[in-house]
């Protein structure tokens, strides 16, 4: 259908550049040069803005090692998880190719950093950390359907309904999306050394914020709303595409963070913070998206350059002109600092550092 | 497709208050509870549940914005307005009735039971997909797909799922009487009946043809379909209501074993030309007609075993349980019978 056109480049734009580019370079090689555009970016931003920038940042902090380890960890993971050959096999081998299919990991990154920020254990968090990811790849097979965004590639690889067929695909992201809950709800998922009188009420808690923020109030909301406004062909209003953004893109960071920092034990007024932390980096992660979209080529970006264009789909630049979009970019990372300045400043370099790759990534 | 839409739509069991059930009844009716049998009225315990039930999905599901995919939802999930729409609540009612023969209140009860309806009705809407079941009606009344399109009824499946746990967590009444951990041995037990391993499995293997195959397969492929999400909702209901791990054990198998009898008798009417021809009708075919009957009257029996474990303790609480048994029996023969001689 012709308004998938539109869901195709946004649902691209949520996956492509947090995970591997679809060309599928090794993992080592991608995370370095993501580092280097980290560390050359943020030297900019120090020159820039001294004021800002050097205070909140660091240096020593080794975001290429945090992230490396952790997604490992994640990964061992997804993969114990789901068995392979339990029966029914080939379900479960669905379900393994959607979610093992590599990555950077940044939602369950955003959860284990989220419960270590506030003096949590990251292994406590690791089963939401999972469940994060496996929700993330969920909406991805479904997103791929014909009925979708009709999708034949994903990270260089056939989608999963080309491989197993559309009545699996919807199974598999069923099942993937039951297997989170299940992984989030079941005591077995814990370490042993978690709080036995708080750590109930806490999951509780956790599962509720994960339902909420992936339903027809969270992202499911943003896909219908995106959907909705693909045929039409006036302008989308600003407030619409916050809209849009936040619930489509930035809900499942919210929902990444904010478990992790109830699982670790962090007060209300500190899980408000991180909330608000991650809805700024969520709409900042949107907003960067379109001004690579415009600025870089599809060489750059490993994906088709000036497609948001192209499809007349309504984006920053489109509404707010090249300059003033940067300027929101910049806002919505300094707003992201913000929520972090209570907190201890070498705990919340992981978030930090995760904020500034969202905001100066090249593609 | 699982319990509610194996259940006939209302009007339900006549068979209660007619003589053919006497006949099932007083098995247990003689020993253990001889007036209560006779008085226990199905009809009216399963209809003050549906009531309450769909007051519950009513009030979980309140059309906010936006708009278009909480209307694809409640209608998923909501009875059409009156007629042949109404559907039975079975996962439902057999989780409150599990949680009420511990002696429990609904109250602890309903919201799972909503839950369930909604993890049910998710399933139904994706089963319903031209990719799957190619379902034009459901119910009586197009399904989700047909009257939203592909595309929202996909995310209506994607939108049930979530809102599920959320309903159990806010209105569940927890820390007290249910403690948190309870409800979160609830909530996995949910995902697991309706994951990769419980009812998704059993439309996959449903897909991948097993249906066509042996009696094995076809007996697995009814248990993983039908016979997860029952267990669940006895179990369920049973941990709601604090049961101890015999008490649940018993509940599960009970759970597990008439939602294949349901499943298997409808089929068998399917197959006798009353009813609606299902996708997996051919589950007659690959038993044949003398081995399904024979199958029915061991599950029955397993069935009433179980349920007897309860009827020292709990007394006439435990009827409802029979009850079911017999209803799930009755009305297919009583349906068949008419068919033969018509």
């Amino acid at each position: 259908m012709a308004m998938a056109f539109h869901t195709l480049a946004a649902s691209r734009v949520r996956v492509g550049p947090l995970l591997p580019a679809a060309a599928a370079a090794p993992m080592s090689s991608s995370v370095a040069a993501h580092r280097y555009h980290h560390r050359r970016r943020f030297s900019a931003i120090v020159a820039a803005a001294p004021a800002a920038a050097p205070a909140a940042a660091p240096a020593e902090f080794d975001f290429d090692s945090y992230m490396t380890e952790r997604s490992e960890t994640v990964n061992r993971a997804l993969d114990a998880a789901i068995p392979e050959g339990e029966p029914p096999a080939a379900l479960h081998e669905a379900m393994r190719y959607s979610l093992l299919a590599g990555g950077k990991r940044v939602r369950p990154a955003l959860c284990l950093a989220a419960c270590g920020v506030v003096g949590g254990r990251e292994e406590w968090a690791l089963a939401p950390a999972a469940a994060v990811e496996m929700v993330h790849t969920m909406s991805l097979v479904h997103d791929d359907l014909p009925c979708m965004d009709d999708d034949d590639l994903r990270r260089g690889k056939p989608t999963c309904h080309i491989v197993y067929g559309e009545a699996i695909a919807v199974l598999t992201g069923d099942a993937l999306l039951s297997q989170a809950f299940h992984h989030v709800a079941n005591a077995g998922s814990y370490p042993p050394d978690v709080d036995s009188e708080k750590h109930p009420a806490r999951v509780v808690r956790a599962t509720f914020e994960l339902a909420r923020c992936i339903g027809s109030e969270g992202l499911v909301a943003g896909q219908v709303v995106d959907l909705a406004m693909t045929g039409a062909s006036e302008v989308v209003p600003l407030e619409r595409l916050e809209y849009i953004h936040l619930h489509k893109t930035a809900a499942l960071l919210e929902a990444s963070v904010v478990m992790g920092a109830i699982i670790g034990g962090g007060t209300d007024e500190q899980i408000e913070r991180l909330r608000k932390y991650a809805r700024s980096i969520g709409l900042l992660f949107q907003v960067v998206d379109d001004i690579l979209d415009v600025t870089k080529s599809s060489e750059e970006l490993g994906k088709t350059a000036g497609k948001d264009l192209a499809s007349d789909k309504t984006t920053y630049p489109k509404l707010l002109g090249l300059e003033k979009s940067r300027e929101f970019a910049e806002k919505l990372l300094s707003d992201a600092k913000e929520q972090l300045a209570g907190f201890d400043k070498e705990k919340a370099a992981p978030l930090l550092h995760l904020a500034y790759y969202i905001a100066h990534r090249q593609n | 497709m699982a319990l509610s839409s194996i259940f006939l739509p209302l009007p339900l069991p006549k068979l209660v208050s007619s003589s053919r059930s006497h006949r099932l009844l007083p098995v247990r009716a003689s020993s253990d509870a001889p007036a209560a049998s006779a008085s226990f009225d199905l009809r009216r315990y399963w209809t003050s549940l549906i009531a309450d039930v769909e007051s519950e999905l009513d009030a979980a599901m309140p059309m906010r914005p936006p708009e278009s995919i909480h209307a694809a939802m409640r209608y998923a999930v909501l009875p059409g307005a009156g007629k042949e729409g109404a559907a039975k609540r079975a996962p439902p009612v057999l989780c409150v009735a599990a949680c009420e023969l511990l002696g429990a209140p609904r109250s602890a009860a309903l919201p799972a039971a909503a839950a369930l309806e909604m993890l049910h009705a998710a399933s139904l809407v994706h089963d319903d997909l031209p990719c799957f079941d190619a379902a034009p009606t459901r119910r009586g009344r197009p399904s989700t797909h047909a009257a939203f399109g592909t595309d929202m009824a996909v995310l209506a499946g994607d939108a049930l799922f979530p809102l599920a746990y959320t309903h159990i967590i806010a209105h569940t009444p927890s820390p007290d009487p249910v403690p948190h951990a309870v409800l979160l041995r609830v909530m996995a037990e949910l995902a697991r009946a309706v994951g990769s391993t419980g009812m998704a499995a059993g439309q996959f293997l449903d897909l991948a043809g097993a249906t066509a195959l042996g009696e094995a397969e076809v007996m697995q492929v009814l248990t993983k379909k039908f016979g997860e999400m029952a267990e669940c909702s006895a179990a369920c209901g049973a941990m709601l209501g604090g049961a101890g791990p015999d008490e649940e054990a018993a509940l599960r198998r009970y759970g597990r074993t008439i939602g294949v009898l349901y499943e298997l008798v409808d089929d068998i009417r399917s197959a006798s030309g009353n009813g609606k021809m299902r996708s997996n009708a051919s589950v007659l075919r690959a038993l044949g007609m003398d081995r399904a009957l024979g199958i029915v009257e061991e599950l029955k029996a397993q069935a009433k075993t179980e349920a007897d474990r309860f009827a020292d303790k709990y007394g006439d609480r435990v009827l409802p349980l029979y009850s079911f048994v017999d209803y799930a029996v009755e009305r297919g023969f009583e349906l068949q019978d008419a068919a033969a001689a018509p």
